[in-house]
C-alpha cells in the first residue's frame, strides 16, 4: 500500500552545503523528518553545482519518511551566472552592471520551462527578461 | 549556542519563483517557500531589518512588486531533530554490529558489538547506508591494534566502532561544534575513554602521519578537496576508507586517489550509494 503523504516542504539551499541550521532544521525537524539524512543526500546529489541555488520539494511520508526532487535555480541567480556578477544593481533603472545575450536568456528560459508558469519558450524568456531588468542587467539584442 | 534571524516576507503580487530568485542578492542561508509566504534565514545580524526593508522597498520602486509586509523572529539553536530522535530504534547494521540510542534496551547474543548513540543533530546513526557501508568496511578491514582516523566524524560512532573492533586507538574529527559535542557525549555512553578522542578540527591540521586506517564518511566534492591531506595522514601500507558517495561519484574519487599513489582494494554497494577501500 503506498504511503500516505503528510506534507511538502519547499526550500532553497546553496548546492552541496545543506546543514541543521536554518533553514534546513526548523523546516524538517518540526515535521520529525531526519535532517542529517536530508542533508547527506542532498549533498551528495548537488555535488559538483557549487556556488547554485538549488530548490528542493521534499515530500514528507506518515512514516517519518521522505523522498525529494530538485528543481532548475532561480532565474535570477542563472542571469547573474551569464552575465558574471555577483549581485544585483540597487538602482536599475540608472545603473547598468551586466549584460546577457538573446540567446543566453533564451537557454535559461529553456532550462526553467519545467519550473516557469509559462505558455511557451518566448512567454518564459520575456519574464527571464523582466528579471534581467529588475536586477540591472541588459539583454543584447 | 548560535542564534539566527528568521524573516517572513509576504508581497503582491506573490510571485515566489522570481522573489526568492532576487532575495538571493541578500546572501540568506536559505529560503522557505510557503503557499503565502517566503520564509529567509540569516545569521544574527541587528541590520537584517533596515537591508530586508530597503530591498523589498527598491522592489518596490522597480515596480516588481507593489507592496509588501515582513516581520523577524529571533531563533535560537537547538536540536531541532528531536522529533525524529524519539523514533530511533535498534539497529542491527551486520551479523556483529548493533547501534541502538540510549533509551532503548538491548540484550546483545554472544560475540555482538553494541554501541549507543544519541544523535542529536550530527551524521552517523546506523540508518544511512553509508553509515551501514563504512561499519561493513570497518569490519572487514580494520586490525587489532592499529591507530584510525575518522575525519567528519559527526556522531563518533565509526571512531567508537573501530576500537570495539579492536583498534588501539581511534582519533575523530570534526569542523562542525554541534558533532564534537555530541561526540563527546557518546564516548561517554560507550565508555571508551583514552581509546578515542575527538578534536574539533579540519585534517588539515592534524599533526600525526602515521595512522594504519582513515576512515572518511562525507560527500565528493569535499573528498576530492582534502585529498591530499586524507593520504598524507596515512603511513605505508595503511588503508583509506571513503564513502559519501553515489555509485556515479567512483570514476571521480578513483582518478583522483589513485593519482595520489593510492591503489583500488576493495568496494561494496548499497543500493546508490557505495564505499571505496584504497591502499596506500
Amino acid at each position: 500500500m503506498a504511503k500516505k503523504i503528510t506534507g511538502y516542504i519547499k526550500l532553497q539551499i546553496p548546492a552541496g552545503k545543506a546543514n541543521p541550521s536554518p533553514p534546513v532544521g526548523p523546516a524538517l525537524g518540526q515535521k520529525g523528518v531526519n535532517i542529517m539524512e536530508f542533508c547527506k543526500q542532498f549533498n551528495a546529489k548537488t555535488s559538483g553545482q557549487e556556488g547554485l541555488i538549488i530548490p528542493v520539494v521534499i515530500t514528507v511520508f506518515s512514516d517519518k519518511s521522505f523522498t525529494f526532487i530538485t528543481k532548475t535555480p532561480p532565474a535570477a541567480v542563472l542571469l547573474k551566472k551569464a552575465a558574471k556578477i555577483e549581485k544585483g544593481s540597487a538602482e536599475s533603472n540608472k545603473i547598468k552592471v551586466g549584460k546577457v545575450s538573446k540567446t543566453q536568456v533564451e537557454e535559461i528560459a529553456k532550462l526553467k520551462m519545467p519550473d516557469l508558469n509559462a505558455n511557451d519558450v518566448e512567454h518564459a524568456m520575456s519574464m527571464v527578461a523582466g528579471t534581467a531588468r529588475s536586477m540591472g542587467i541588459t539583454v543584447d539584442e | 549556542m548560535k542564534n539566527y534571524f528568521e524573516v517572513i516576507i509576504d508581497t503582491d503580487p506573490f510571485n515566489p519563483e522570481e522573489l526568492s530568485g532576487l532575495l538571493w542578492e541578500l546572501n540568506p542561508l536559505g529560503i522557505v517557500e510557503n503557499d503565502d509566504a517566503l520564509v529567509i534565514s540569516f545569521d544574527a545580524d541587528e541590520s537584517i531589518d533596515q537591508t530586508v526593508k530597503d530591498f523589498l522597498q527598491e522592489l518596490v520602486e522597480k515596480k516588481v512588486i507593489n507592496s509588501f509586509s515582513y516581520s523577524i523572529n529571533e531563533i535560537e539553536e537547538k536540536n531541532w531533530n528531536e522529533e525524529w530522535e524519539k523514533n530511533l530504534k535498534v539497529i542491527k547494521v551486520t551479523d556483529k554490529i548493533v547501534i541502538k540510542p540510549s533509551f532503548r534496551e538491548y540484550s546483545p547474543s554472544e560475540g555482538e558489538i553494541v554501541i549507543t548513540i544519541d544523535p542529536k543533530m550530527s551524521f552517523g546513526t546506523g540508518e544511512h547506508q553509508t553509515t551501514k557501508l563504512m561499519l561493513s568496511m570497518c569490519e572487514k578491514h580494520i586490525e587489532k591494534k592499529t591507530k584510525v582516523l575518522d575525519v567528519g566524524t559527526g556522531t563518533g560512532v565509526l571512531a567508537i566502532a573501530s576500537v570495539m573492533l579492536g583498534a588501539d586507538y581511534a582519533l575523530g574529527i570534526d569542523n562542525d561544534e554541534w558533532c564534537y559535542e555530541n561526540a563527546l557525549e557518546n564516548i561517554d555512553q560507550n565508555h571508551v575513554y583514552g581509546k578515542v578522542e575527538f578534536r574539533l578540527a579540519e585534517v588539515g591540521n592534524i599533526s600525526e602521519h602515521d595512522f594504519d586506517c582513515l576512515l572518511a564518511n562525507i560527500q565528493k566534492d569535499v573528498l576530492l578537496i582534502i585529498a591530499k591531506d586524507i593520504v598524507s595522514k596515512v603511513k605505508a601500507g595503511g588503508k583509506v576508507i571513503l564513502s559519501g558517495l553515489l555509485y556515479t561519484d567512483e570514476a571521480d574519487i578513483c582518478d583522483c586517489y589513485t593519482q595520489l599513489g593510492l591503489s583500488l582494494s576493495d568496494k561494496m554497494q548499497l543500493d546508490e550509494w557505495i564505499a571505496l577501500v584504497f591502499k596506500k
